[in-house]
């Protein structure tokens, strides 16, 4: 334990590197091994360099770098208080770094407002279920809608608002599952059905970069194996780069491409499932060191 | 060294700017000068200032106090003050008791009369956004202002001040009325016994971790809701008080419950919501600009010759002005801690 | 459509109340002409005020709780000093009759100009602070303009007596009635009042139901999710700020010419609370609720303090005055007791929103199925 490298220093994110550090256990024969190269922040669909945000003298996040390629589904596990809304709070400006930068498509979008990134195709939905709570269902995902159409500022003032984006938000409804409920005021929906609320307006943002703040806390078995289901087709119709936080491991080592895991604000490993699954690290930070768990 | 220090880090650790220095420095340029030209009245006011702004303490204390521990605001405290002003006249002139009966049972009585309000009413609304506990006692205050003038009509009424503190003090420019210097002291007092209540006792200690996680407090046996109303008649007696000194130094009228109110807000806002130190600050701030700005300006008038900027009544003005540059500067007030009430 | 779902749909509460029920576009301009139409009757009736002008002060603060609605019910943001605004349209009215011999139409034009300018510039200030902040702030602006018009500068305002006697040529008054006298046709001050009210409302109307509005209620749902799904939220709030400032201003030149100047009563503190009572008393979320609330409160306190007039003020024992004044006098009183009713049951919805759950049961009663 003594000689491993040191916290928060992921070789993606050296731009010419693309080979793993020796002492991750990485079996060669795993179908599963076969590694995405990693790329350059330049080259990512959403790459992180560093980011860092302290809060007095409390480091939540501390120099993560992250690089995903376009098409990922990134999962990014951790114990709790890892710090990993904290990053997806700093990818989207929700709130600003401390240090640090985010690249977006290739573009270093540190300095944009928050309220800019869903119009370059970054979207988010929220641990915390965040809805426009006193509006029906369809009125959230429409607005959403409009605005990804309008820009952040429009001051359209002719015609019906609610006649704008209408079809968008009742397709993306449909596809959710949430058909019946368009008016359902959204505080009325029941959680699962306000989790993929939460989902739907994130895609009528149109995104090409999706953050997905653990989708399905609170659902049961059945509901939580259809969201993630819903996750992997969504990602794959839509051609959509995914960051996933979760908790819910099955869900994570089977639908992910790679997973990158978080402990006290830096990152500890990044991987494919098989890989990480082997790092002991990884192990040592979840389970004391005991590796059939996972 | 380490005293200054952590005073430099309560103003929010920041690098004085030169842009600041001068500014504070042309503030003491204009005091010095205006107290050079017009020592007696630069006096006068000074003090007229601080018996003013420590009423502006007391009741934004009790507000901020409501505001910072139970996340309620309290638009009926100046009304409670009002309260506190009109019990002390019929204590004083009505009944004919002394002063120091007044002195302790008014700011009871309008304790309890918070109490009552609480129980009935505020206490329903905790929970919910801060708006709905403003427009409820928004509601109240009139409802209360509308029962004083009830009880004790329209007209201005005002108390004769006891013989003991009516006579006044000698402070070399000027005199001073007992009363006043009696009215800073014993304010100042109750600021201090504040601070030790909150800071200093297991009680204090107790109602700040219940504000902080109510549910885990309750679950180690703490007992929220007698702590709230205890706060609460602390503040709202902490506002009768303030009437008590008031009515007694000043003629009362019907509107001094509103007028009042609204200041104390200012001060509270100034000072930064959740910060009971700001409110301290922000109040003897707002005291002294009421008074002494008026009194640079004519200075000034004098010295420069243009007449216009004798303006006597800018005082009025002033709390809104120090308001707007402080939060143009400082978005959180002086002492404003972040994500309360935002 | 079922008579349990019209129930539903009119009681859904606020989605729906916000825009109204959606197929029915024409409820609001019908709304708004009922109103004015029945308002005057209702009024000049003997058992109800007895005297029609006060349908014209109904009609002027029933446009500027509207004004203060968009920014309270439609973006959620509580302004204390929207006085101010109402103050600037009628003082410029005013003042350009009186100190500029402007025609009216001209001075009033300015005024909306300049109130609108003003409330650009406040908000682009203060729309970033947190809700106490920009509501305390609202204030201290007010309080300055309220002051600056006190201090009489350049005697254009005339200090705390005002303006008075300012008269638009084309109004004539005979025995306590105003009109209209225009190219040889005369009519009632307050069919010109109507009509620039109904215009001046489905101005509104349309301000709230167009993508704009739209917005503007998301962000009143929660700034915090609208921000990250890609509003510039401040954008939002100036704008609904200007807007506010506009109409409010617009119903301030016609309370000028209904008072026939200006005072300084008009950029008060209690105009300003007023028109938060009157706004949350009829009901934050529907459009017309702040109607209803200014309709209650000032019909209320016309018909309560006309008891005032038989009682002479006493001052003797507290005990015995309160029997004696006559418990009404003090309207407030009750006023301020069911405003606080109101807010602990009912914060956003009002009264109208009581109303017309009354009125949904009912028609639900009379066997639903009404053609949508």
């Amino acid at each position: 334990m003594t000689d491993e490298p040191p916290a928060g220093v992921d070789p993606v994110a050296t731009p010419t590197s693309d080979v793993e550090p020796d002492d991750l256990a990485a079996p060669d024969d795993d179908p599963e091994a076969a590694p995405t190269p990693d790329v350059a922040p330049e080259d990512a669909a959403l790459a992180t360099v560093g980011l860092t945000r302290s809060f007095g003298a409390l480091v939540a996040v501390d120099g993560v770098d992250l690089a995903v390629p376009a098409g990922e589904l990134r999962a990014v596990i951790g114990p709790n208080g890892a710090g990993k809304t904290t990053l997806f709070n700093l990818v989207t400006n929700a709130i600003p770094p401390t240090d640090g930068a985010v690249w977006l498509g290739g573009r270093d979008i540190t300095a944009l407002a928050e309220e800019r990134r869903p119009h370059l195709g970054l979207a988010r939905s929220f641990q915390a279920n965040q809805l426009f709570n006193g509006l029906t269902a369809l009125e959230n995902v429409r607005i959403v809608a409009q605005t990804a159409r309008s820009g952040p500022f429009g001051l359209h003032l002719l015609g019906r608002g609610r006649s704008v984006a209408v079809d968008e938000a009742v397709a993306l409804l449909d596809r959710l599952g949430l058909a019946g409920k368009a008016d359902v005021v959204a505080s009325n929906l029941s959680h699962g059905d306000q989790r993929r609320l939460g989902i739907a307006m994130a895609l009528a943002t149109d995104p090409s970069v999706l953050l997905l703040d653990e989708p399905t806390s609170g659902m049961g078995p059945t509901e939580t194996r259809e969201t993630a289901e819903l996750i992997e087709a969504l990602q794959a119709e839509l051609d959509l780069t995914m960051l996933l936080i979760e908790h819910d491991m099955s869900i994570v080592l089977s639908i992910s491409d790679r997973i990158t895991v978080l402990n006290q604000g830096s990152v500890l490993a990044t991987g494919t499932p098989a890989e990480v699954r082997e790092d002991e690290r990884v192990q040592a930070a979840y389970l004391g060191g005991v590796r059939e768990a996972l | 060294m380490s005293g200054i220090r952590t005073w430099a880090a309560r103003l929010g650790d920041r690098q004085v700017s030169t842009g600041w220095l001068v500014v504070w420095a042309a503030i003491v340029v204009l005091l010095a000068l205006a107290f050079a030209m017009r020592p007696g009245l630069f006096v006068d006011q000074a003090v007229g200032g601080l018996v003013f702004g420590m009423i502006l303490v007391l009741v934004a204390l009790g507000l901020a106090i409501i505001l910072g521990l139970l996340g309620v605001v309290n638009f009926a405290h100046g009304a409670l003050f009002m309260l506190g002003a009109y019990l002390t006249y019929q204590v004083m002139q009505d009944w004919g008791l002394p002063f120091v009966v007044a002195l302790v049972v008014v700011p009871v009585a309008v304790g309890l009369t918070g109490v009552v309000l609480e129980r009935l009413v505020i206490q329903h609304v905790y929970e919910e956004n801060p708006l709905i506990g403003f427009l409820a006692t928004f509601g109240l205050a009139l409802m209360l202002t509308e029962a004083i003038r009830a009880t004790w009509g329209g007209s201005p009424l005002s108390v004769t001040m006891p013989a003991a503190l009516a006579s006044s003090a000698n402070l070399l420019v000027t005199t001073v009325a007992r009363f006043r210097l009696f009215t800073v002291g014993l304010a100042a007092l109750t600021v201090l016994g504040v601070y030790l209540l909150i800071d200093r006792t297991d009680f204090g200690l107790s109602v700040r971790a219940g504000v902080l996680d109510r549910e885990m407090a309750e679950f180690l046996g703490v007992n929220m809701p007698v702590r709230f109303v205890a706060m609460f008649f602390l503040g709202t007696a902490i506002a009768g008080l303030g009437g008590v000194l008031r009515g007694t130094e000043v003629t009362m009228d019907i509107g001094l419950g509103q007028s009042i109110v609204i200041l104390a807000f200012v001060v509270v806002v100034v000072g930064g919501v959740g910060s009971l130190f700001g409110s301290v600050v922000a109040g003897l701030l707002i005291g002294e600009a009421v008074y002494l700005t008026p009194v640079v300006l004519r200075v000034l008038a004098g010295a420069t010759g243009i007449g216009l900027l004798d303006v006597p009544s800018i005082g009025g003005l002033m709390p809104y002005l120090v308001m707007i540059v402080v939060l143009l500067v400082r978005p959180r007030g002086l002492f404003g801690q972040e994500g309360f009430l935002e | 459509m079922s008579r349990g779902s019209i129930v539903d749909r009119v009681t859904a509460g606020l989605p729906d109340a916000v825009g109204g029920v959606p197929l029915d576009q024409f409820r609001v301009p019908v709304g708004l002409v009922l109103v004015v139409l029945l308002l005057r009757p209702v009024i000049a009736d003997p058992r109800m005020a007895g005297y029609p002008q006060l349908a014209n002060t109904i009609l002027i603060w029933m446009l500027f709780a509207a004004s203060f609605n968009l920014l309270l019910g439609y973006t959620g943001l509580l302004s204390f000093g929207h006085a101010m605004f109402f103050g600037i349209g009628a003082y410029a009215a005013a003042v350009g009759l009186t100190r500029f011999g402007l025609p009216w139409v001209a001075a009033a034009a300015a005024g909306l100009v300049l109130s609108a300018a003003a409330a650009y510039v406040v908000a682009r200030l203060i729309v970033q602070k947190g809700e106490i902040y920009f509501a305390m702030l609202t204030l201290a602006f007010a309080q300055a303009v309220h002051y600056v018009a006190n201090q009489d500068p350049a005697g254009l305002t005339g200090g705390t007596t005002g303006i008075t006697g300012a008269s638009p040529a084309w109004l004539v008054s005979e025995r306590g009635t105003k009109f209209v006298h225009v190219a040889g046709v005369q009519f009632d001050w307050y069919a010109l009042l109507a009509v620039v009210f109904v215009v001046a409302m489905l101005a509104i109307w349309q301000v709230v139901r167009s993508p704009f509005g739209r917005s503007l209620v998301a962000i009143r749902e929660n700034a915090t999710l609208a921000r990250s799904m890609g509003m510039n939220v401040d954008r939002y709030k100036v704008w609904a700020f200007t807007f506010a400032g506009l109409f409010a201003a617009l119903a301030g030149v016609l309370v000028e010419v209904n008072n026939q100047g200006a005072t300084l009563q008009l950029l008060s503190l209690s105009v300003s609370g007023d028109v938060i009572l009157m706004t949350i008393l009829g009901g934050s979320v529907f459009f017309f609720g702040p109607l209803a609330g200014a309709f209650v409160w000032l019909f209320a306190e016309d018909f309560l303090t006309g008891f005032n007039t038989l009682v002479l003020p006493l001052t003797e024992l507290p005990m015995a005055r309160i029997g004696l004044s006559g418990v009404l006098t003090y309207w407030q009183f009750f006023l301020g007791l069911l405003f606080v009713i109101v807010v602990l049951l009912s914060p956003r919805e009002g009264i109208w929103g009581l109303l017309r759950r009354a009125v949904a049961r009912v028609v639900a009663l009379l066997g639903g199925g009404e053609g949508q």
